[in-house]
């Protein structure tokens, strides 16, 4: 079982938890491609999948892995802005409390939400992803499709290519893959990277290790939601970020293309790379991540509650 | 009879400091119908009618000058009353408070300095109204600065917001110049602090919150020196958090412009590591920033190139602070806690004199303000605090008296606790 029983961050889960999950997943992936996908380990418990922002892949993904283990899910969708005040979450979570379910799944807008509501439960919290902070989940079933691939951690090239500076994905995958003992580098422009990045490995084009990188990490780019740094051009993007076919040939063998999904076409990645075929084709890892994500939410379910 | 009801004080064999002249000495003090009557040893004290004070071991010191406070009246009474806020403020040994106007309605007009002034006739401690400069803080038009100083106002402020168009800045400090009335700058270039939610810095990257840029602030300290220079304002900067600001703020008083500047026993004590709990009672501004930064707030304080500590008391309700970290206001309450929180960083760590930093509290910011207070003397109306710097004690929630609880030094201990506070002549706090 995990050392912890929620999991609200990265930093707090232990080379042993990481290890734990990756190696129940193995399980879990089978399950998922039997005829009957179904087991009946988590029978009788209760699950919320307490979404206060927009998602899609994230609650399904959890919602498809909590079924699978039979267990009851219950989803609960609501904005954070017509919850205004952080008194009315509170509200919210008393009573989901007060209906005695067994664990809860967080999504919502603010960094560091997760973090506080778990101070303040009783019951296991998976952060489902909370503003710029952390989305855990999505780490761990980055890592999966890496030792899917390559057998191995130590010594990979990780090359994350982006909006290092909104993005959860970033901040949790950067700290789990140094964990796991591979070479980080962020590829970033200046107003997408934090203020001081001196004590991290920095580069600003592409170009700079396409050939050297064994996972090419690409960061969904939200144009539309730029709030304070601005970038400027998706013209400009497309010069210095995006993988492009040209780009996409130049990679070494056995390298692979990851994404967190849902890509933006033509931002980060261009549609011909995105519809790629045969050898190069094979590059392209985003599908398996999903589907390795179930694999990865049933193995924490099942280690938390089992 | 009940004590408070007594007309004498005696104040028996304290450590009495004087902060002016950074002397300290043991002696008694004999407080008559309120008024300073005796400072010497061995004072023989009649039997009735008076409160005899133990203040052996403790210091005695004249109550403290805060010069930054929001007691949040008119208009946000749930949060803080006059009343109220004078209670919290004796209770931390404060005898003298200068109110901050971003109230509702904002005070940048005749009738609602004499409101504060009225409504504070009967509270446990002067209080002292800060005007806007410009008018419902707006940052566009000049409040009437002679009026407004002529009914009482210590000085001018657009604290909370500042003020954007150099211009306008401009014309306020060439006129505040017929008064003599400092300027108390909030310094933060609005645009470049927006949406920000802690200190830009390697934590705020690691919390995923929006920063705010110490560069935010030092651009304006920047240009309000340039305009100082040139208008011969006097100019005050209020909580300072950069180091850039206190290097800034050294080479302009060596070169002898009229500049004074504060910090907050909040800014002194914590760094921006603290805000990895997320808790809310950090969530200040200007925000807490680098332990770089802090360790240059120390220094500036030791080198006297900040003039005085502040509480920059700020209270919220509880459901403005117990929400996610963006939604939550900023501020942090401090008027309880100012003495302990930076006696036990500077005193208590950094080694400095005890009259040395009594004068931060006292004398220092009377003369900023150009008010009589921050003494202990013969034949004045008695403002006196008796400290005992030994004790510690760990802050807890239910130990603040403020109308508001949103501290951030709940769960620190803390060195220095607040024996008794004589404000306006009378005892109106003593511990238990």
């Amino acid at each position: 079982m995990l050392g912890k029983k929620s999991i609200v961050d990265t930093d707090s889960l232990s080379l042993e938890d990481i290890k734990l999950i990756l190696s129940n997943a193995d399980s879990f992936l089978e399950i998922s491609r039997r005829d009957v996908k179904k087991v009946p380990t988590l029978r009788g418990k209760t699950v919320i999948n307490l979404f206060f922002e927009p998602s899609t892949r994230t609650k399904t993904s959890f919602e498809i892995a909590a079924k699978r283990l039979s267990a009851d899910i219950i989803n609960f969708s609501s904005s954070a802005s017509s919850l205004k005040k952080g008194e009315s979450i509170i509200d919210t979570l008393k009573t989901i409390l007060s209906m005695k379910v067994d664990l809860i799944i967080i999504r919502h807008s603010d960094s560091g939400t997760v973090k506080m509501i778990d101070r303040f439960v009783d019951v296991p919290v998976i952060n489902a992803g909370d503003g710029k902070y952390q989305h855990p989940t999505q780490a761990l079933l980055d890592l999966y499709t890496i030792k899917k691939r390559f057998g191995r951690f130590e010594g990979l090239k990780v090359a994350i290519v982006g909006d290092f500076l909104d993005s959860r994905v970033a901040r949790s995958d950067m700290d789990l893959f140094e964990k796991m003992g591979m070479e980080v580098t962020i590829v970033s422009p200046t107003m997408l990277l934090p203020e001081d990045y001196s004590k991290m490995k920095v580069k600003h084009r592409i170009d700079e290790v396409i050939e050297d990188t064994d996972i090419l990490y690409m960061l969904r780019m939200q144009f539309e939601r730029q709030d304070r740094k601005f970038y400027p051009s998706v013209m400009e993007y497309n010069r210095f970020l995006t993988l492009n076919m040209e780009r996409l040939a130049r990679m070494k063998s056995g390298s692979i293309v990851m994404h967190p999904g849902p890509v933006n076409r033509g931002i980060e990645i261009t549609d011909e790379v995105m519809d790629v075929g045969g050898k190069l084709g094979e590059k392209i890892a985003i599908e398996e991540q999903v589907t390795y994500g179930v694999a990865i939410r049933m193995a924490i379910l099942y280690l938390i509650l089992g | 009879m009940n004590e408070n009801e007594k007309k004498n004080i005696l104040v028996k064999s304290g450590r009495i400091i004087d902060p002016e002249n950074g002397k300290e000495f043991v002696s008694d003090i004999y407080i008559k119908e309120g008024i300073v009557a005796g400072i010497k040893e061995n004072i023989k004290a009649g039997k009735d009618d008076i409160v005899k004070i133990d203040a052996k071991g403790c210091i005695v010191s004249p109550g403290f000058v805060d010069m930054h406070v929001h007691l949040r009246d008119p208009g946000f009474e749930d949060e803080e009353t006059i009343e109220t806020g004078a209670l919290a403020a004796v209770k931390g040994g404060i005898t003298t408070v200068a109110c901050m106007p971003n109230t509702k309605p904002v005070i940048d007009s005749e009738s609602l300095i004499k409101y504060i002034l009225e409504k504070s006739q009967n509270a446990a401690c002067r209080i002292l109204p800060v005007a806007a400069m410009t008018r419902d803080l707006k940052g566009r038009d000049i409040t009437e600065m002679g009026i407004l100083s002529e009914a009482g106002a210590v000085g001018f402020s657009d604290d909370g917001k500042g003020v954007a168009d150099s211009r306008v800045m401009y014309e306020i400090m060439r006129y505040s110049t017929q008064f003599g009335l400092p300027l108390i700058l909030h310094e933060e270039d609005r645009f470049m602090s927006e949406g920000g939610l802690m200190h830009e810095g390697h934590y705020s990257s690691m919390l995923g919150l929006e920063g705010i840029s110490g560069l935010s602030e030092d651009v304006m300290i920047a240009r309000d020196i340039i305009l100082a220079r040139k208008s011969g304002a006097r100019i005050h900067i209020t909580h300072l958090s950069t180091r850039g600001g206190v290097e800034m703020i050294k080479k302009a008083k060596e070169e002898g412009l009229n500049i004074t500047c504060d910090v907050t026993s909040h800014h002194l004590f914590f760094n921006d590591s603290y805000l990895t709990s997320f808790n809310t009672n950090f969530k200040v501004k200007p925000p807490i920033r680098s332990e770089e930064d802090r360790l240059a707030l120390i220094g500036g304080v030791k080198e006297g190139v900040i003039d005085a500590i502040i509480s920059d008391h700020a209270p919220h309700l509880d459901t403005e602070k117990n929400t996610t970290f963006k939604l939550a206001s900023f501020g942090t309450i401090g008027l309880e806690t100012l003495f302990a929180a930076a006696f036990s960083k500077l005193c208590g760590e950094e080694k400095m004199s005890i009259p040395r930093f009594i004068n931060l509290i006292t004398v220092s910011p009377a003369r900023i303000l150009g008010i009589d207070a921050g003494k202990i003397e013969m034949g004045k109306t008695a403002n006196i605090t008796v400290i005992d710097t030994e004790a510690e004690e760990e802050i807890k929630r239910e130990s603040f008296i403020s109308k508001s609880k949103n501290s951030a030094f709940i769960g620190q201990k803390l060195k220095g606790k607040i024996v008794c506070t004589i404000s306006k002549g009378k005892l109106v706090y003593r511990s238990v």
